[in-house]
């Protein structure tokens, strides 16, 4: 028995405090996910808000993409340039089992669920919790275990390819993900007609009577096998008429339970095994972590929960779900995502999540950020003011420089979209372009992202920030 | 006496890269509380041979047991798990990670809850979480890096990372360490600390010491028994005293006149 | 049956070569730097639009001709006059202000990149007024539509050379010593930024357009065929892609392989150090290399317009997947080896062709990646790719 052991039986504590800690911040995040479906959204609705409902929504669903692939990109240093296929996979294992659940027990695939999926705020007559809401959760779970296996499948190859090689595996199984779906039939559509039960193929299952074309009713789903899966996914015209079950509830708590994972892996033994493969392989595997194993694993717990946002994605209010968004180009923005925030970092991950969802909405409504530059100079004024007051040993802090960066950026935007509307050019159209050159502006400036590999939960990180800045290094 | 128990034999070993042959016939046997040397001019093989023992190399030809177990073609961790700990020529520290937890991560292979009961906070992943960091900060306290705990492992210094690779390596709980030139790029006074950490290392976590050396005034203090390598062949073996007066070993070093 | 084999196959070949004239620059790069210049496939799209852009301003297309954007000249004269002042700067300013203040002012050197600059993008547009100048002089006339189209390649390969080394420059060069990662986000963000400048109105828009035929359109030779079967044609196009596209290469590994230059090339893509310790301008090598990578680009780009016009917009996925597919055979040929990227090529077109004529369109891509899947599972150094270890 080791020594490890013998410390750890020695100090074992009770089993009562640890299950406290250890379902206390579960069931946080459950109350705050009520919380924002009964209260805060409520709230917002009243106030004619909609639109920073949907807003919350994309943020958290994007949130819990770049949470996951920070897990592989950013904890495991392996680099998945394909993320967006487990997403796919994950969003149309869901749609599948909702939509076609849906025809089976309810004869329709309108929303059943009870007060946690309503996106009608203030009525009081559906119960909490409907077996409806039973399904899409289950249909979430099997989207993420799904794409999971997917994940171990794509993990493998990482046995013996490193690098650039492994991330090309990754883009072409993500192409393999959408080129598949795409090549799906869209018949049914392209009669004009649109997805009607009456239209549903479905592909015989082994020993099962039916035949590949033939077209069955609402009834004959009702009433066929279970294991008789849908053919008809919408190819490449994308998969129409599913339930808007995505309320604020399901995407609070997947956000939450996301981030809680995170942090649990990161803060753990198994988390510093991740950050040593991506540090240094060689030294990792002499110290005994298995590093095949581990790198498969960081691609399944990273494939689940993507597959969990992409059933969340495919379920929210004004989506239709297609292939052709799910392509490398979603998954460049999640890189975008988890580059922007600090390669290992969840909350650098978490606040790019919601700087890059925002600032596309800012730049096609100008009228926001023109108003914002004037906030910006203040900004820069402050940021001023902390360099020249924490300023130490003639050197200025990484706060005091953040805070003045951060005001030149809004002064910037704001100047910028006042000249827009100006002028009436359309900055939304520049928002790739904005991306692109805030993506190379940070690899040469900043290299390690927003936050490094630190979190804004770390007390070395606030240090850091207001602590001198070590010449040429930067926090 | 009984004799003590053998913790890694190696018998025959052979290795060869396209037609260089990097070692030929390597023979070793480490008991418990042993500490040996293993030394060459450069170029003779020794960190090939490092290799093949922790499973970097697969072996062509020969035996490597470690504690009975054969291990040839074992992946490296499996080695570790077996009780073999390195450190590296070219120090291989996780430089983004903080000291602590470089020290941290060589506890992990002991580690005994699941990935499942870490994610769900289990009682045996608290205990052993304390655990594994009490470890951590007493190895840390022994190699005297504890007051640098909190600091990223890439901006300690020279001298202070090679120890953290030892604190790490030690922190495996190993049966056998492995030091590759735990010496290089010291000072003397550096070197006489480190003749004295070494054998407080053995006393108190009763490990057997295998070094790889380029100065031979640690090793010949050090060390009670010694492999001298050249081209890949053993040209002797045993204590400092034989070594030193071999004339193969002179010749190597020395060349001829 | 036999008709339609010989059919497919040629296809093949013609599309293959140009994934090989792709490929090249991919594998150059790798060869050199050691990472995925994700924006090469964009150079190739630039070069496809920029031929389109100059033929019509050419006046060989059925509109009339257009004039050149204005800010193209004030983006050239802006540099132009950029690089006579950090000339002067060069010259003179520097060593005239006290020496105190030089830290924070820029050192010397930028001029002389500046002056090269101005003039390749003074050079390029020269030449795309020469294309228009032939077109004019003989506009009915076949013969000069194409000598008109021959120098508006010349011009996109000049123009997608100088894009090339502006982003070799600006882009990766500060990065040249950070980590793998960094640098392949940053090509990343490259070819974003390459993408999405492309589609804005000033640019080359987001409508599809038609790119002129500069070829007459003749099948050289048919063969084979029945009454039932078609027969197979060997067009014109075809060969002149194909044609060019073996030329550029067989210049290229002459190049690489026979001249002092090529060697350097080599020397720096095996041992960028070494190489610059036995006096090896490592920098201009470099930059060399992404500008003959994106010149092939871009004459890929041109055949490739030539053989099928229809030109989505610079962001399209079919874009997209096109420069995949080319980075695709880089990698199966064995990337960083030159040789193989032309293996790589053939094999990637004449495996989508069959695929497409065999079985159907929609899964010609899963073929792709599935080769592309297996090599790397199998010999993940590609076909003729060399294994190098990491020392531990």
């Amino acid at each position: 028995m080791s020594d490890l052991r013998h410390r750890a039986a020695s100090l074992s504590p009770g089993f009562v405090p640890t299950a406290v800690l250890s379902i206390l911040p579960v069931a946080a995040v459950l109350g705050i996910a009520m919380l924002a479906q009964l209260w805060l959204a409520p709230v917002l609705a009243n106030a004619g808000a909609d639109f920073f409902i949907k807003m919350g929504v994309d943020i958290l669903v994007a949130m819990v993409l770049a949470i996951s692939l920070t897990m592989v990109n950013g904890f495991t240093g392996q680099f998945s340039i394909g993320h967006a296929a487990f997403m796919a996979v994950g969003a149309y294992t869901a749609a599948c089992i909702v939509y076609y659940g849906s025809y089976r027990f309810y004869g329709n695939a309108n929303v059943q669920g009870g007060l946690v999926s309503s996106m009608v705020y203030g009525v009081r007559d559906v119960p909490w919790f409907a077996w409806a809401d039973a399904l899409f959760l289950g249909a979430l779970l099997a989207g993420g275990l799904v794409a999971a296996g997917c994940g171990y499948l794509v993990g493998l190859p990482s046995l013996r390819l490193k690098g650039d090689y492994l991330a090309i595996v990754t883009l072409g199984f993500g192409e393999i993900v959408r080129v598949l779906v795409q090549s799906q039939t869209t018949e049914v559509l392209a009669e004009g007609a649109s997805v009607t039960p009456d239209h549903l193929r479905m592909i015989p299952a082994w020993g099962s009577t039916l035949a590949v074309d033939d077209y069955i009713t609402a009834e004959a789903i009702a009433s066929a096998p279970v294991w008789v899966w849908p053919k008809y996914v919408g190819g490449a015209l994308g998969f129409g008429g599913l339930p808007f079950y995505t309320s604020p509830f399901w995407v609070v708590l997947v956000a939450g339970l996301t981030l809680l994972v995170a942090f649990r892996i990161k803060s753990s033994s198994y988390g510093r095994a991740f950050l040593s493969i991506r540090e240094d392989e060689i030294a990792s595997e002499a110290m005994g972590v298995n590093v095949t194993a581990y790198k498969v694993r960081a691609f399944v717990v990273a494939a689940f929960f993507a597959g969990i946002a992409g059933g969340l994605f495919a379920h929210t209010v004004g989506v239709q779900l297609n292939p052709a968004e799910l392509g490398f180009q979603k998954s460049f923005d999640i890189i975008i995502m988890v580059v922007l925030g600090g390669l290992g970092s969840i909350s650098g991950a978490a606040i790019a999540a919601v700087i890059v969802t925002i600032l596309p909405e800012l730049l096609r409504t100008p009228d926001l950020l023109a108003a914002s530059w004037p906030y910006g100079l203040g900004g820069v004024v402050l940021g001023a003011g902390l360099i020249g007051v924490l300023r130490s040993g003639g050197r200025s802090t990484t706060l005091g420089r953040a805070v003045l960066f951060a005001g030149l950026l809004v002064a910037g935007l704001g100047l910028l979209a006042l000249w827009a509307k100006g002028s009436e050019v359309d900055l939304g159209r520049y928002r790739m372009v904005f991306f692109a050159l805030a993506l190379i502006a940070m690899m040469i400036l900043r290299p390690q992202g927003l936050l490094g590999v630190g979190e804004i939960w770390d007390r070395s990180f606030w240090a850091d920030l207001v602590a001198r800045r070590s010449k040429g290094g930067v926090s | 006496m009984s004799e003590r128990r053998a913790i890694l034999e190696v018998v025959g070993v052979n290795k060869s890269f396209g037609g260089l042959k990097a070692v030929q016939d390597f023979n070793l046997t480490i008991r418990e509380g042993d500490l040996q040397g293993l030394i060459g001019p450069n170029g003779a093989g020794k960190t090939t041979c490092f290799n093949l023992l922790t499973g970097v190399y697969t072996p062509d030809t020969g035996e490597v047991r470690v504690s009975g177990h054969r291990v040839e073609g074992a992946r490296p961790w499996r080695i570790a798990r077996l009780g073999v700990a390195r450190t590296f020529q070219n120090i291989r520290l996780f430089g983004a990670l903080s000291v602590l937890d470089n020290a941290r991560l060589g506890c992990h292979l002991r580690v005994g809850h699941s990935f499942a009961g870490m994610v769900l906070r289990s009682v045996l992943h608290r205990s052993e979480e304390r655990a594994i960091r009490d470890r951590a900060m007493d190895l840390l306290g022994v190699l005297g890096l504890a007051d640098r705990a909190h600091e990223e492992a890439k901006s300690l210094p020279y001298g202070d990372q090679r120890k953290l690779e030892i604190a790490r390596a030690l922190a495996t709980e190993p049966r056998v360490l492995l030091l590759d030139e735990p010496a290089a790029g010291m000072n003397p006074q550096e070197k006489v600390e480190l003749r004295g950490l070494i054998h407080r290392i053995r006393e108190r976590f009763k490990v057997a010491i295998l070094l790889i050396e380029h100065d031979m005034g640690v090793v010949m203090n050090l060390c009670e028994h010694i492999t001298v390598l050249n081209f890949g062949q053993t040209i002797a073996a045993g204590s400092p005293g034989v070594v030193q007066n071999d004339p193969r070993v002179i010749e190597a070093y020395l060349g001829t006149e | 049956m036999l008709e339609k084999f010989l059919q497919t196959l040629m296809d093949g070949l013609a599309v293959g070569s140009l994934y090989a004239l792709i490929a090249l620059g991919y594998t150059m790069v790798y060869g050199i730097l050691k990472f995925i210049n994700f924006a090469h496939s964009d150079i190739f799209v630039l070069g496809a639009w920029l031929s389109y852009s100059m033929a019509i301003m050419a006046g060989l297309s059925m509109q009339s001709a257009v004039p050149v954007a204005p800010w193209i000249f004030a983006a050239l004269g802006a540099v132009t006059v950029l690089a006579a002042v950090m000339q002067a700067w060069d010259r003179a300013g520097y060593d005239r202000v006290p020496a105190a203040w030089r830290g924070r002012l820029p050192t010397p050197g930028l001029g002389g990149t500046l002056t090269i600059v101005s003039l390749w993008g003074w050079s390029s547009v020269g030449l795309a007024f020469a294309a228009r100048m032939i077109a004019t002089g003989a506009a009915e006339s076949s013969a000069w539509r194409t000598v008109a189209g021959g120098v508006i390649l010349l011009a996109a390969m000049s123009t997608c050379g100088l894009i090339g080394f502006c982003v070799e420059r600006t882009a990766y060069k500060p990065l040249r010593k950070a980590p793998r990662l960094n640098v392949l986000i940053t090509a990343i963000g490259v070819s974003l930024l390459l993408q999405n400048l492309g589609q804005l109105d000033w640019m080359f828009g987001t409508r599809p357009q038609g790119m002129p035929r500069l070829l007459p359109d003749v099948t050289l030779a048919q063969f084979a065929g029945s009454e039932t079967v078609p027969p197979v044609k060997l067009h014109l196009i075809d060969v002149v892609g194909a044609g060019t596209a073996v030329v550029l290469m067989v210049a290229l590994d002459i190049l690489v392989f026979r001249t002092k230059l090529g060697r350097a090339m080599r020397a720096v893509s095996y041992n960028d150090r070494n190489a610059a310790l036995m006096g090896i301008p490592v920098d201009k090598v470099i930059s060399f290399t992404f500008v003959l990578g994106a010149a092939l680009a871009a004459a890929a780009g041109f055949l490739y317009a030539q053989k099928y016009p229809g030109l989505g917009q610079t962001a399209s996925a079919t874009w997209v997947l096109l420069g995949l597919k080319a980075f695709i055979a880089a990698v199966v040929g064995g990337i960083g080896n030159i040789r193989g990227a032309m293996l790589g090529g053939l094999l990637i077109g004449s495996a989508e062709m069959f695929a497409r004529a065999y079985q159907s369109p929609s899964v010609a891509d899963i073929y792709v990646f599935g080769i592309l899947i297996v090599v790397l599972l199998f010999k993940p150094t590609g076909i003729l790719g060399t294994n190098a270890q990491e020392k531990v």
